[in-house]
């Protein structure tokens, strides 16, 4: 096994027990990079990322700071400066931030390595991976690449399953990170919205964009929580409220309440999956927790869908009002300057993304926003305050993160059925609420991975991370990446 | 919700400053078929519409005001660093006036 192999918990320990030097670790991860096939990476920045190494070679590992030379890629909806960022987008090739995102100074700070900026769904739209201007991301379970790893923070996915890097940084509008953590065997890791500073992130849908990451423990997100949460005053909507010691870990399942979504559980059919989450079930009662039935109602969880649809488009449509070919992006001349925006808008944006900005304009024409957008952002209180009354009663809410294993590109999905409406979909009531919310691998199918949910209430991460992290002890798949799996005969 | 018209549609893409190939268009027409449908479920829920529009996910309370003091600024060397059309230190658009 190699020292990447470990989570961050583990290879600091290595280091600091001088086991393994930040060079050596580095140059694996670049080598890694490298040979991955799965086209994870818009920039990978090997001679930054040597440098760096090198120079923390000289210096005396803190023992308090699990981040310490630690590699790590970020998804390319991340400022970094003097790094091309894209969004995977041709509307921003070439543009080269003038200053970091909050969260990426964090993580310098800490002397941790970023190696990369990986792919994502054309400007964070999108949940297939297969949307951004590189083209279709893969699953690293998969080397014939017939499936998704689902998106849109997917090369970050890529990242931390082929054990890359032990932590990703990625974003969550509507499951952007924990829908691909299902379909990648991860951990994937949303705090409450206003937990992290989303300064430098690029604006998708502001009322639900949150930072968020993969790590391949719930221990390694709390080290990461420590370092990115906090209020930072180029973000207005960023919290004030203290910073925990995430990684003191000191609640137990022992007398927990679970709530289980009936009618979530209920749009799942696939009996390998729900077959290993009765399993869980199980085990969580056999260690001390309660764990019930609860029933939502129905026309509110087929409301999740379309009030996310609604409100992200209508959101993204005015975010990004500002990419002209102007000021940056690629320039294609124009008579007239409004020509010169149409130009650079038509070649710069993907006809998926054009079509989510007609969908959001149309919601906010006047004649039509009473019956879309309001009536959206009506629906999105309700929902959130049906999830909140039952998070009043119950630390958590668990359920399947997904209705299957990753879906086979290309695959077609009935819109109006329960599958899509609820279960496909409905991890984006975390976002209309902001409640944390941690998707953890719970099993395999045909060799490829699947995740289970646990959201708790907002600002109450140090708790839902102290049980999660002891979910992966009844699971038994924690530091998963294809670099530990062994793969069941058929 | 009312039939959605391709001619709509255009005009919309227009006002967003792009165009798009014809079939979009057509595909635009299904995907909102599909919303259609999808925002009547919507209609059935209890007490929707006496909702009161949610715009954050909890309330969130600033009390304070920055000090008006300038902070990071950009120079003007940097603000045109990105820019592909410039000249004599000022970003270069086609004439307004004839």
């Amino acid at each position: 096994m190699n020292y990447l192999d470990l989570t961050i918990k583990d290879i600091h320990s290595a280091l600091a027990n001088k086991e393994v030097k930040v060079s050596d670790l580095l140059k694996e991860a670049l080598s890694r990079a490298k040979e991955n096939k799965d086209n994870a990476f818009e920039t990978i920045l090997e001679i930054e990322a040597l440098k760096k190494a090198y120079e923390l070679d000289k210096l005396e590992v803190p023992k308090d700071n699990y981040l310490f030379g630690i590699p790590f890629v970020a998804k390319d909806n991340f400022s970094t400066k003097d790094i091309e960022t894209t969004g995977s987008s041709n509307i921003l090739n070439g543009y080269i931030p003038l200053f970091n995102a909050t969260v990426i100074n964090k993580l310098y700070e800490k002397n941790a390595i970023l190696i990369g900026k990986t792919t994502l769904d054309e400007l964070a739209m999108g949940g297939t991976g297969t949307s951004g201007h590189k083209g279709t991301t893969f699953n690293p379970y998969d080397k014939t690449h017939t499936h998704l790893i689902g998106g849109s923070s997917s090369g970050s996915a890529v990242s931390v399953s082929d054990a890359i890097t032990p932590f990703a940084l990625g974003s969550d509008t509507g499951d952007s990170v924990r829908k691909p953590a299902s379909n990648a065997g991860l951990v994937g890791f949303k705090p409450t919205w206003g937990r992290i500073s989303r300064f430098g992130l690029f604006p998708f849908a502001p009322s639900l964009d949150h930072v968020a990451y993969f790590t391949r423990s719930s221990f390694d997100a709390a080290i990461l929580l420590e370092a990115l949460a906090g209020r930072d005053e180029h973000d207005s909507t960023s919290s004030p409220k203290e910073v925990e010691k995430y990684t003191d870990f000191i609640d137990h399942i022992k007398g927990k309440k679970f709530a289980v979504i009936k009618e979530i559980k209920e749009s799942i059919t696939d009996e390998v999956l729900n077959k290993k989450f009765a399993e869980l079930v199980e085990k969580i009662k056999n260690k001390g927790g309660i764990v019930n039935e609860v029933s939502i109602d129905i026309n509110l969880l087929n409301a999740i869908f379309p009030a996310y649809f609604v409100i992200s488009c209508a959101e993204a449509t005015s975010n990004n009002a500002n990419l002209d070919g102007i000021k940056f992006g690629p320039n294609y001349g124009g008579k007239t300057y409004q020509e010169v925006m149409f130009n650079a808008r038509t070649k710069g944006f993907s006809n998926l993304i054009k079509r989510r900005f007609v969908i959001g304009s149309y919601a906010l024409m006047k004649e039509n926003q009473e019956e879309l957008f309001l009536r959206a952002q009506k629906a999105r209180r309700l929902i959130v305050n049906a999830f909140n009354d039952i998070l009043d009663k119950y630390d958590f809410i668990i359920n399947l993160a997904s209705p299957s294993v990753a879906p086979k590109i290309g695959a077609i999905s009935d819109k109006l059925s329960n599958t899509y409406l609820i279960a496909d979909n409905y991890l984006a009531y975390a976002n209309f609420g902001g409640q944390p919310s941690i998707t953890l691998p719970l099993g395999f199918k045909e060799n490829l991975p699947f995740g289970v949910n646990v959201t708790s209430k907002i600002f109450t991460e140090k708790k839902l991370l102290s049980v999660t992290s002891e979910l992966e002890d009844l699971i038994g798949l924690k530091n998963l990446s294809i670099r530990t799996y062994k793969k069941e005969e058929k | 919700m009312k039939k959605v018209t391709k001619d709509v549609l255009i005009d919309a893409s227009n006002r967003l400053l792009f165009e798009m190939d014809d079939r979009e268009y057509d595909t635009l027409l299904e995907e909102f078929d599909i919303i259609s449908k999808q925002m009547e479920l919507m209609g059935e829920i209890k007490g929707v519409d006496e909702a009161k529009p949610m715009t954050f996910p909890y309330e969130v309370i600033t009390t304070y005001l920055r000090e008006d003091t300038p902070k990071d600024t950009l120079s003007k060397e940097d603000a045109l660093k990105n820019a592909k059309n410039v000249k004599d230190g000022q970003i270069k658009l086609p004439k307004v006036v004839g």
